[in-house]
């Protein structure tokens, strides 16, 4: 029972770092109905900022984000005016250009990182990386309890903006209905700016916080990219709860399996790209819509 | 009060066109309606007014001035406002979401708590449903919404697709009352509809629109009269 307990409370805690990881993509995906494949490049990019905050100014990797996080919004926004702008617009579904430009897009800057740092695995220690707290029976890294409650207070900030600011609403109705919201008068590029900041400062918080658990080389982000795409399948792209299921679903399976089998913790990329594949044939559509479809056919019994 | 002048205007999907040499016009103060068959291309004129579509060729004059090839976002602050076909609202978001997005452009934000009081007035049954989730409505609630919406972009020039379609009689009418009061607060009215009886009553003038060309125009009186509209929309056997 208490095994249960300390796997439950493992899951919570790696799901709001996985949530945080695909809600970069979902925002993206929302307002501009493209797949940032990009989404790893930018991740190990912040990884490798914040390493060079803390080396060069001893800058905290969780105080860095404040100089990340709006550093790379701008570096998304800057992507947007001068590439994805570029891109053939409307449609409903990702165009082939727009995957080939943002997957061209990862290796650049893989390739930039391996110019300017090099190959060398890297890793970003701080005073407290080492030390660790009980809880139900465990421990836990301070890092990781840190990287929760960050992700938390991001994701908050994120819907309370969504929620309340004219911006955030222009957003969702972008994501919700792109015809009406151009008819209210929603400068559809302005917004799509901004959703692409957006998705690149929380790819950016997300890579921060994986500098702190994980070492790291310009190969860095691949497998969280993929557990991104499986969360994003498992809970739909266009709600925000959706992704937070998604996110939930996917780090209990995995602590399920690390708890009560044998298989090794290497094969955790294995597990998810398994639960993606079988997503996509059992229900294409997302948990959500399977669930949604659900509760209509008994509502109609 | 704003007038609309639509020359020659060819619109097309890809390398199909839609829209083939139509023009009309819309004068201050009036209301006009553009009736026609399914296909006929009412919605690719209405969505070509609202800059969501370029005309290939032609004019638009607003006021005077071409705004033919404008964005969208930019026709909405200068006044021509389009309620689309089939309501279109965001329906994750509140019915005061809805209404407040309305108000999206600088001049309307300013004065949005005063348009949603009037919007609230000409639609009571809003003000009960404001926190609700547009995707929760009514058919009939959902199109007070989608006016209601559109009014709050304070409109000179309103567009409505179909704002009848598959609602029941009652509502018709009601819809229908609602209009001739926007219009009567000095707002230019251009409007496509299927029920043609009550779009030729409202109206001052009509068009007809047949495979993407003009094909007749008259004030709404006369073409009610007229054999071939009889025929053709109010369902009368040809002789
Ligand atoms: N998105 C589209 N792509 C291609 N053709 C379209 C599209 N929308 C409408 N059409 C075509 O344009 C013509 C006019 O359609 P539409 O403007 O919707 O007519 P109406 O609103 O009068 O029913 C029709 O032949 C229709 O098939
Ligand atoms: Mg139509």
């Amino acid at each position: 029972m208490e095994r249960l307990a300390s796997v439950l409370l493992s899951s919570v805690l790696s799901a709001g770092l996985y949530a945080t990881m695909a809600y970069g993509l979902a925002v993206i995906y929302g307002v501009m109905r493209i797949i940032n494949l990009a989404h790893a490049g930018l991740m190990m990019l912040a990884a490798y900022v914040t390493l060079a905050l803390n080396t060069r100014f001893g800058l905290d990797p969780f105080l860095s984000l404040l100089v990340v996080a709006p550093l790379f919004f701008c570096f998304g926004v800057l992507l947007d005016l001068t590439l994805i702008r570029r891109l053939p617009q409307g449609g409903n579904a990702p165009s082939m250009q727009s995957l080939l430009l943002l997957f061209g897009l990862w290796l650049v800057l893989q390739n930039l990182a391996y110019v300017v740092w090099g190959g060398d695995t890297q890793a970003i220690l701080t005073p407290y990386t080492m030390s660790s707290v009980p809880l139900l029976g465990e421990r836990y890294g301070v890092p990781l309890l840190l990287v929760f409650g960050v992700s938390v207070l991001s994701l908050l900030g994120l819907n309370f903006m969504l929620r309340r600011s004219f911006l955030g609403r222009a957003i969702r109705a972008v994501t919700q209905n792109r015809d009406a919201a151009l008819l209210s008068g929603v400068n559809a590029a302005r917004i799509s700016a901004v959703a692409f900041g957006l998705g690149t400062a929380f790819a950016a918080i997300a890579g921060t916080m994986l500098s702190t658990l994980y070492a790291f080389t310009p190969d860095f982000g691949r497998s969280f990219l993929l557990k991104a795409f499986c969360i994003i399948v498992l809970g739909g792209l266009e709600s925000f709860t959706g992704v937070a299921i998604g996110a939930l679903v996917l780090a209990l399976i995995e602590n399920l399996m690390a708890a009560y089998t044998s298989i090794p913790t290497s094969f955790q990329d294995a597990i998810s790209f398994s639960l993606l594949v079988l997503v996509l044939v059992v229900a294409p559509t997302g948990l959500p819509a399977l669930f949604r479809s659900f509760s209509r056919r008994a509502v109609a019994r | 009060m704003s007038s609309l002048r639509v020359e020659a205007i060819d619109v097309f999907y890809g390398d199909v066109q839609a829209v083939w040499n139509i023009s009309f016009q819309v004068e201050a103060g009036e209301i006009v309606t553009l009736v026609g068959a399914n296909g006929a291309g009412k919605t690719t004129t209405l969505r070509t007014l609202a800059g969501l579509l370029r005309p290939r060729a032609g004019h638009i004059l607003f006021d005077g001035k071409d705004v033919a090839g404008l964005p969208a976002n930019e026709l909405v602050a200068r006044g021509i406002v389009l309620i689309p076909e089939a309501r279109q609202l965001w329906p994750g978001m509140s019915v005061r979401d809805n209404l407040e997005m309305g108000a999206y452009t600088r001049a309307a934000r300013a004065e949005r708590h005063r348009t949603m009081q009037s919007v609230l007035e000409m639609f009571p049954i809003l003000q009960k449903r404001l926190t609700q989730n547009a995707g929760t409505l009514s058919g009939g609630e959902q199109q007070m919404c989608a006016i209601g919406r559109g009014l709050m972009a304070r409109p000179r020039l309103l567009m409505l697709d179909e704002p009848a379609l598959g609602l029941a009689p009652m509502l018709v009418r009601q819809v229908f009352a609602a209009l001739k009061e926007i219009n009567g607060r000095g707002v230019t009215l251009l409007l496509v509809e299927q029920n043609v009886q009550h779009a030729l009553r409202l109206a001052h003038r009509a068009y007809v629109l047949e495979t993407g060309r003009v094909t007749l125009e008259g004030t709404g009186a006369a073409l009610m009269d007229d054999a071939r509209v009889r025929q053709r929309f109010l369902g009368e056997a040809g002789l």
